[in-house]
């Protein structure tokens, strides 16, 4: 074990100064590209973002629908779910299961009783599900379709995809 | 020189023409009714026959149709009438009014133009001595009424009743009428036992539901939000009647609206069924060393009463402050019988029946100031209805339990069973709140008790304000004499001060402590229950409760004025085996008084059982099932597994005897299924949870309220609604906070509460 007196201290100070503006000026840059993004805003882990849900239908009516949603990586809290872009679903956003939200999994669902050609084809956006993210690590997302269907009833393939969006 | 003034209308439109029409009567006191034209194109008139609870007994009303043009009134202006003191001297327009008309004692128009006399004409010199005058509040001198700008303009409600359910949609439309990013905070009421279970916030076309989440974890988010410059907003209860909404970063000229939808069950009394919709926030007292007070404080942040202790401020306007928020309200009843007669003693309504069991009630727009409690009665056809089942039952949803309400209907008759006599412990409330039309009604209402009561019984008062009073050392015997004595005592009380109700418990349960037993002993309180320790009183009461034998004492409260504190009125009731009965500022307090003591004449049905026949029943709320008193239902919710059953059965005693009801239960095909029953089932878990907490300190009862709050998506005392657009961001710092200033409630005197 190394011991050093006050006056040691005193002449390895600018060392130590030394060393410590060094591995400061490190760990600002690592950070600069993102605080870039806060605007004049202290340096905050915790932000908001946008993440629009869209199903994929190719040329069936989609008349109903209910996907699952979670994060997968990252502390990410569910704080809105927004209305999608189609008005056949109606003016009010889906509803959410309770149960499901109280672990930050969202299950929505929604359907229409519209005639095949008022409702929706191809890619729409069914719902944005608002968040907020925790700390460093970037999220990661999964989103599951758990049931699509048509005007009749029936089944029908679709993809699900999202996007997330970070107002910066 | 003191007049007294009673607000007659608030009229919306840019230009309305008074028109004279004045309810007189003999004793010189003034009652409410003009005839307006709204743009020459829209007539209507307040003459509202069930105000005339503000009349003197015994004085006789006469109405006046002619009409005069006696002068324009400007928007958001109110008309007050004011009747001149007994001894008839001058109120000059030096006393604040511009005086637009006046009419004789006989109650005919004699309308006068006050702009051709000079200032110092007097009533004295205008009008007959028996009359009066109509004006507004003038914008010359100290009374100059201020237009108040809030952040909400308006709130839109929608109600929809089937059978005695209640589903109820409410708007609020916040707008920033400033030049500068704003948080605007509103405290609000709902109903006590709302199930809040739905919060849509919407900016332009994009509408955003929020989450349920635990309340400190939705206050984080919502802080985090706001100062980032998110738009977000927020749900908070304060007390399970009292909400706090809170929207950040609405920008210059930006509107804002947050929808809240909530269920609860209506009301049913001797044939009649209530539907309330609260529109203000009483101004409540907080004793000293309160925990989580409601502190009343002017708009300025003046917090003179009340302190700044933490806790929640609710800012009312000064009398001559007016905002230009506003209220709409229609209720549709779907009663599913016949609607035989509607009512509204509070508000001006128009009424629409569509169908025998069809109806739709819709607020004036002539009475749009949220002052006062929205009070709908209507009555169904037929002597009773059947008991009545609600179902709800989602195979996918709580573990596939289903959910029940059942409203159980007392015997039609028990008065074949002897009266007991009766010892009553009147507990008056003297605090500055109810000066005024309020302590006049609950005297009124104690006088008439009085008159009432038989030889065999036995009565005591306490009246309350900074501390408590007896009438007699210990509960009196009726008699001529102590009868006259206790009207006397009655007629000398005043109100002002604080409100000590603790104190004042404390007094009636050692009063009935010391008396004797063979007599049915009631403690009644009349209140406007304008108190911020809900809880400590609450609590000493159950706790006192709770020590003796059984229930051999029961606490009724009696509701008075136009914006009661009903959560704990029906709590203390609800806690002291006894029933809740209100008297609003259009009510008759002797016939509210009147069915009190023909109710509390018969015996109650107590230990009451129920037979849920097939029916897999669990966690029935309220734990305990409520006596049932001769028309008072009583509802109960619980779970279910499996198929819900028609065959109920219910089994109590009167007095000394063991009664067993047969319940039809009517179960109608697709009149059962509401989708609301769940949430109320959940609410009224959480209320019993709430009194269980008051009384035990265990933090698992905490935890409890919050599991069950988050998995039914409700608001409560543990959880709130967040809402938050996390795609954009607004420009710059998030702005001031601005308060929604409220009015005081319809009849409380600012002056006596928020200045005290």
């Amino acid at each position: 074990m190394i011991h050093l007196s006050f006056v040691d201290w005193l002449r390895a100070a600018p060392v130590v100064a030394l060393i410590l503006q060094f591995l400061v000026a490190l760990n600002l840059g690592e950070h600069r590209g993102r605080w870039v993004t806060q605007d004049d805003e202290p340096r905050s882990s915790t932000r908001f973002a946008a993440i629009d849900l869209f199903i994929d239908s190719g040329n069936d009516p989609l008349a109903a629908w209910q996907v699952e949603f979670h994060a997968t990586k990252g502390v990410v809290r569910i704080v809105g779910i927004e209305s999608g872009e189609h008005a056949v679903f109606g003016d009010d956003p889906p509803y959410y299961d309770p149960d499901a939200m109280m672990n930050d999994r969202v299950i929505l669902a929604q359907y229409s009783l519209g005639r095949a050609d008022s409702l929706p084809t191809g890619r729409t956006r069914i719902a944005t599900v608002h968040v907020q993210i925790e700390g460093e690590m970037e999220p990661q997302f999964s989103m599951l379709l758990q049931a699509a269907g048509d005007d009749e009833g029936c089944r029908i393939a679709a993809e699900v995809t999202f996007e997330m969006r970070i107002d910066q | 020189m003191k007049s007294r003034r009673f607000k007659l209308l608030h009229i919306p439109a840019s230009i309305a023409v008074v028109f004279g029409g004045i309810w007189g009567c003999d004793s010189g006191r003034m009652v409410q009714n003009a005839q307006y034209q709204r743009q020459s194109t829209e007539t209507g008139s307040y003459f509202d026959p069930s105000r005339t609870g503000y009349l003197a007994p015994g004085t006789s009303a006469h109405a006046r149709a002619s009409r005069t043009t006696v002068a324009p009134v400007g928007p958001s202006e109110e008309i007050w009438i004011i009747t001149p003191p007994p001894d008839r001297t001058g109120i000059s327009k030096r006393d604040g009014v511009d005086l637009l008309g006046g009419f004789g004692g006989d109650g005919l128009v004699d309308p006068l133009i006050f702009d051709a006399f000079d200032e110092d004409a007097t009533l004295r010199d205008l009008v007959d001595p028996c009359g009066g005058i109509i004006g507004i509040p003038s914008h010359r001198g100290t009374s100059t009424p201020a237009f108040v700008p809030v952040p909400l303009e308006h709130t839109s409600v929608e109600a929809e009743i089937s059978a005695f359910v209640a589903t109820v949609d409410v708007e609020q439309q916040f707008h920033n009428p400033y030049n500068s990013k704003i948080e605007a905070v509103y405290v609000f009421p709902l109903p006590q036992d709302a199930a809040v279970n739905e919060f849509i916030m919407t900016i332009g076309e994009r509408r955003i539901r929020g989450i349920i989440r635990p309340r400190e974890e939705a206050e984080q988010i919502y802080l985090e939000a706001r100062r980032q410059g998110y738009v977000a907003s927020l749900l908070e209860q304060q007390r399970p009647n009292i909400f706090t909404q809170k929207v950040a970063n609405i920008e210059p000229g930006k509107r804002i609206d947050v929808n809240i939808r909530y269920f609860h069950t209506l009301a049913y009394d001797d044939g009649w069924y209530e539907w309330v919709f609260p529109m203000v926030v009483g101004p409540r007292y907080n004793p000293p060393g309160s925990n989580d007070p409601i502190n009343p404080v002017s708009r300025t942040g003046d917090t003179r009463f009340g302190g700044t202790r933490g806790g929640t401020n609710v800012p009312y306007l000064a009398p001559h402050d007016r905002s230009g928020h506003d209220i709409s309200l229609t209720c549709e009843i779907d009663a599913g019988v016949n609607i035989e007669e509607v009512l509204c003693n509070s508000h001006a309504v128009d009424v629409d029946a569509r169908g025998s069991s069809l109806t739709r009630i819709t607020l004036s727009p002539r009475d749009v100031i949220p002052n006062k409690d929205f009070v709908l009665r209507y009555r169904v056809a037929g002597d009773r209805i059947k008991t009545a089942m609600l179902t709800q039952h989602d195979p996918s949803k709580f573990g596939g339990a289903g959910h029940f309400a059942l409203m159980i209907y007392p015997p039609a008759d028990l008065s074949y069973i002897d009266r007991r006599p009766l010892e009553m412990i009147f507990v008056l409330d003297c605090s500055g709140s109810m000066e005024g039309e309020p302590l006049a009604l609950a005297k009124r209402a104690v006088e008439r008790a009085l008159r009432q009561l038989r030889e065999d019984d036995a009565f005591q008062m306490i009246r309350f304000s900074d501390r408590a009073t007896m009438f007699a050392a210990k509960p009196q015997a009726v008699n001529s004499d102590t009868v006259t004595r206790g009207i006397d005592f009655l007629n000398s009380l005043s109100a002002g001060g604080g409100t000590r109700m603790l104190d004042a418990m404390d007094e009636a349960l050692d009063s009935i402590e010391e008396s004797r037993c063979d007599r049915d002993r009631y403690i009644v309180f009349l209140t406007d229950g304008f108190i911020g320790n809900e809880d400590e009183v609450l609590g000493l009461m159950q706790e006192r409760l709770d020590r003796r034998d059984g229930h051999s004492t029961r606490i009724f409260s009696f509701g008075i004025g136009s914006s009661p504190n009903r959560f704990l009125l029906e709590r203390m009731a609800g806690l002291g085996g006894g029933v809740v009965a209100y008297v609003g500022l259009g009510d008759s307090p002797a016939e509210v008084m009147d069915r009190f003591i023909e109710r509390s004449s018969h015996p109650a049905l107590k230990d009451i059982s129920i037979d849920f026949g097939g029916m897999d029943v669990r966690d029935v709320q309220p734990g305990r099932v409520p006596d049932l008193f001769a028309g008072r239902p009583v509802i109960i919710t619980g779970r279910y597994h499996g198929e819900a059953s028609a065959e109920v059965g219910v089994e109590g005693v009167a007095g000394t005897r063991e009664l067993s009801i047969p319940v039809e239960v009517s179960i109608q095909e697709g009149a059962i299924s509401h989708d609301g029953i769940a949430c109320i089932w959940a609410r009224s878990a959480i209320a019993g949870l709430e009194n269980r907490a008051m009384v035990d300190d265990d933090r698992e009862i905490a935890h409890v309220i919050e599991e069950l709050a988050l998995r039914y998506g409700l608001a409560s005392a543990r959880t709130s609604f967040i809402a938050v657009d996390g795609s954009e961001r607004t420009h710059g710092a998030f702005g001031t906070m601005v308060p929604v200033a409220v009015p005081v409630p319809d009849g409380v005197q600012y002056q006596t509460t928020v200045d005290q």
